[in-house]
């Protein structure tokens, strides 16, 4: 520490002094919420109109996958919420499944976030929870072909031969569209077996680590929407007029994101300015 | 058309393949990454410290994008150990894929036998922790304690590439990195001495062996590079002029 | 199993269902059985290999505990915390057809690993704050352009951006969209290439590793 000047100590923080301060950072926001208007981009958009209006119709099958856990339920279960109420809806039928083991949890979520538009649904005609399923991709490409031998029972152990809306539901014919939620790779095995293969509808409601890989998807027509991490949670529950976890928790993204623009922008000019007396 | 390319891919690879094998030279770039191995293993001898292998979550077997990559990085996992087996360093291999676990072990047993000490590989060196989070926190723990002078975090990684790369950032060790997967890849880049990019993970294993045939397939590789180059410069100026059958072609099968 | 036999074997199996898979996926629309079978097994291997895990996980941590190693305490912690979830999802099972119909089960879950597994994603936050702290610097000219674009695309994200400057949402946007975009379609086809140049290594025989039996032919 001793011979070092102000421009270098401005490089060397401690760390712990940086996570302290975004911890406060972070907090400050839900005792005192800002509340700042947050503007729809057009691949969010693309996604609430491809599962609303005259794209989808009443009795239209949808898949819906748990791609995240408990852990990303903060920037995947707002976005997959409002796109479940809009399915519901619009009269559409969705088949709830998971690769996630806490998938059972976040569908609980999901029942409690979305409970009006539960009440009036029936569970086996309007909707399914065929659960967890293990066999990554391969498992995938075999939903698409013959659906029953992946989920032979739903999540409850009732037989898919007993579940009214199964009869309807044998691969990637039966599906109008697929919409996955993903920390991770799901999405990509529903672009690769049945987007690519097949040519079913597809969008993704993902964590913004991985917003920068879906985006040529997007572009080239691959998924018809696309929805990235919190913020497209939040602009989700704008288009459907009702705010939620996504919209309050913008306050926080927008003093973490200042903060980390400010604590790179106070690195570089300590960097800098070193140089220069160097 | 999808299948016609993947043909010819498989053929150039096969072509130049052969002609490596009756004695055409073929030379790739050096891989900063790879070269840097000995150096790790080096710094861990002189540390008298383990070095840290984990190939990252992602990479289940069944998967078509992501298994490759574990399987690229179980073929740097050999050449690793080697080196390891010739240095007398410790190694440890935190693998939180199952389906990889066998892999991992014979190929750490290989490794120890080529270098003729068999008795020298601990089948205990080989760790699975499964769950992401149990991965992280025990990988995390491990970086902690034993305090790795050099780790080598290649394979397909989740977002727990930028915890446990900068956990090794905090110990100090020399890290050495490489994945396929594009959203991890900047927090790899900021956090790693070296790095593998994208098909260099791939390429590793001709690089370390520097074999003819393999080479051969890099260059097979480089030359459909150079077709997909040309086709996409086509398909951007027919498209300027509003001429649509060649990517029309190419997105039929 | 002899040498030569587990060398063979494997390359026949690998290059079978390579076959299969291709021959599927670009000539057969509908279902093909024999590859539909195919990905069964695959399936019901891959959901093995979890028990495996398993198994080993407990010998892993049986091993440290008898040995009394270094921290052997937390091995024996891992023991029971493995067998009160496995006795208590397999009671649920048993009971109601469903693993998580169990109390113990369903508190330990929804209580302590689900809190853990949420903590621990949150930490992501902090250790990216800290990565981008310390390797952001503007060390040459594309390092500082790096910067900038990075800056932008991090405030577009935000609604404060907008508040900032009504020009950045905009900026943000077309690094999104236009500025990134060409340079990760090229990685992804590099990627993809790298990818088949190795599977091709891989099924011929000459790749490292276990394909070919250890290090080089």
């Amino acid at each position: 520490m001793s011979g070092q000047n102000i421009f270098d100590r401005l490089q060397s923080i401690d760390r712990r002094v940086f996570y302290w301060v975004l911890f406060i950072t972070l907090m400050v926001p839900f005792i005192n919420p800002i509340g700042l208007p947050v503007k729809v981009v057009q691949n969010t958009r693309d996604l609430y109109e491809g599962v609303t209006g005259d794209n989808i119709n009443p009795g239209d099958i949808a898949i819906m996958n748990f791609g995240y856990g408990v852990s990303a339920w903060s920037e995947c279960a707002p976005g997959f919420t409002v796109c479940a109420k809009a399915l519901f809806r619009e009269g559409a039928r969705i088949v709830f499944m998971g690769a996630h083991y806490d998938v059972e949890l976040s569908m609980n979520k999901l029942k409690n976030d979305a409970r009006e538009d539960f009440a009036d649904k029936v569970y086996g005609v309007d909707y399914v929870f065929l659960g967890y399923f293990a066999g990554g991709e391969s498992a995938i490409a075999q939903l698409a072909t013959d659906a029953w031998t992946v989920y032979p029972e739903d999540h409850y152990r009732t037989p898919v031969a007993d579940i009214p809306l199964m009869q309807d539901f044998h691969g990637w014919q039966d599906v109008a569209v697929v919409l996955s939620s993903d920390t991770g790779d799901v999405g990509s095995y529903f672009l690769r077996q049945w987007q690519g293969a097949h040519g079913t509808k597809l969008a993704e409601i993902g964590i913004a680590m991985n917003g920068s890989t879906d985006y040529p998807y997007y572009l080239a027509g691959n998924y018809f929407g696309l929805s990235i991490g919190s913020r497209g949670g939040a602009e989700l529950e704008v288009l459907i007029g009702e705010p939620g976890e996504a919209t309050t928790a913008m306050d926080s993204i927008n003093a973490s994101h200042l903060l980390i623009v400010l604590a790179v922008i106070l690195a570089n000019v300590g960097y800098l300015l070193s140089r220069r007396k160097a | 058309m999808t299948f016609i390319l993947l043909i010819l891919t498989f053929v150039a690879m096969y072509y130049y393949m052969y002609l490596g094998k009756h004695g055409k030279v073929f030379k790739i770039r050096t891989l900063p990454a790879i070269q840097a191995i000995p150096e790790a293993v080096g710094r861990a001898a002189e540390m008298g410290q383990p070095v840290l292998w984990t190939p990252g979550i992602a990479g289940g077997l069944n998967d078509s994008t992501q298994g490759p990559q574990t399987l690229a990085a179980i073929s740097i996992l050999e050449y690793v150990t080697e080196e390891v087996a010739k240095a007398g360093v410790k190694i440890a291999a935190i693998c939180p894929l199952p389906d990889a676990l066998p892999l991992v072990e014979e190929s750490m047993r290989t490794a120890y036998m080529t270098q003729g000490k068999p008795e020298e590989f601990d089948v205990e060196s080989v760790r699975f922790i499964s769950g992401q989070s149990a991965y992280m926190t025990g990988t995390l723990g491990y970086m902690q304690r034993e305090r790795p002078a050099s780790t080598i975090l290649v394979g397909g990684f989740y977002y727990e590439a930028v915890i446990i790369a900068e956990g090794g950032n905090t110990i100090g060790a020399m890290q050495i990195g490489g994945t396929n997967n594009i959203h991890q890849m900047p927090f790899l880049v900021a956090t790693c001495d070296y790095m593998l990019l994208a098909e260099e993970l791939y390429a590793a294993g001709a690089a370390i062996s520097q074999n003819p045939d393999m080479l051969g397939s890099i260059k097979g590789e480089d030359m459909i590079k150079l077709l997909i180059i040309t086709l996409t410069g086509v398909g951007f100026l027919l498209g300027a002029a509003n001429i649509t059958f060649l990517a029309t072609m190419l997105r039929t099968w | 199993m002899s040498q030569i036999l587990k060398r063979e074997v494997v390359f026949a199996l690998t290059g079978v269902v390579t076959v299969l898979m291709f021959v599927e996926y670009f000539f057969y629309p509908q279902d093909w059985i024999v590859a539909s079978t195919v990905r069964n097994w695959a399936v019901i291997i891959y959901n093995i290999s979890l028990g495996l895990g398993g198994v080993r996980l407990i010998m892993q941590h049986v091993w440290g505990t008898q040995r009394r190693k270094e921290n052997w305490q937390f091995s024996a912690l891992f023991l029971v915390a493995f067998v009160v979830m496995l006795l208590g999802g397999l009671v649920g099972y048993f009971t109601a057809g469903v693993a998580t119909n169990n109390a113990v089960y369903n508190w330990l879950f929804n209580n302590v690993y689900t809190p853990l597994g949420s903590t621990t994603y949150a930490i992501t936050g902090f250790y990216i704050f800290s990565a981008a702290y310390r390797a952001f610097r503007a060390r040459n000219l594309d390092a500082a352009l790096m910067l900038i674009a990075g800056c932008f695309v991090i405030l577009s994200n935000a609604p404060v951006g907008e508040v900032i400057w009504s020009g950045i949402p905009a900026i943000g946007e077309w690094f999104r969209f236009v500025g990134q975009v060409p340079g990760m379609r090229a990685f992804e086809v590099v990627g993809a290439l790298g990818m088949i140049a190795y599977g091709f290594r891989a099924l011929l025989g000459k790749e490292r590793g276990f394909y070919a039996g250890g290090a080089e032919e």
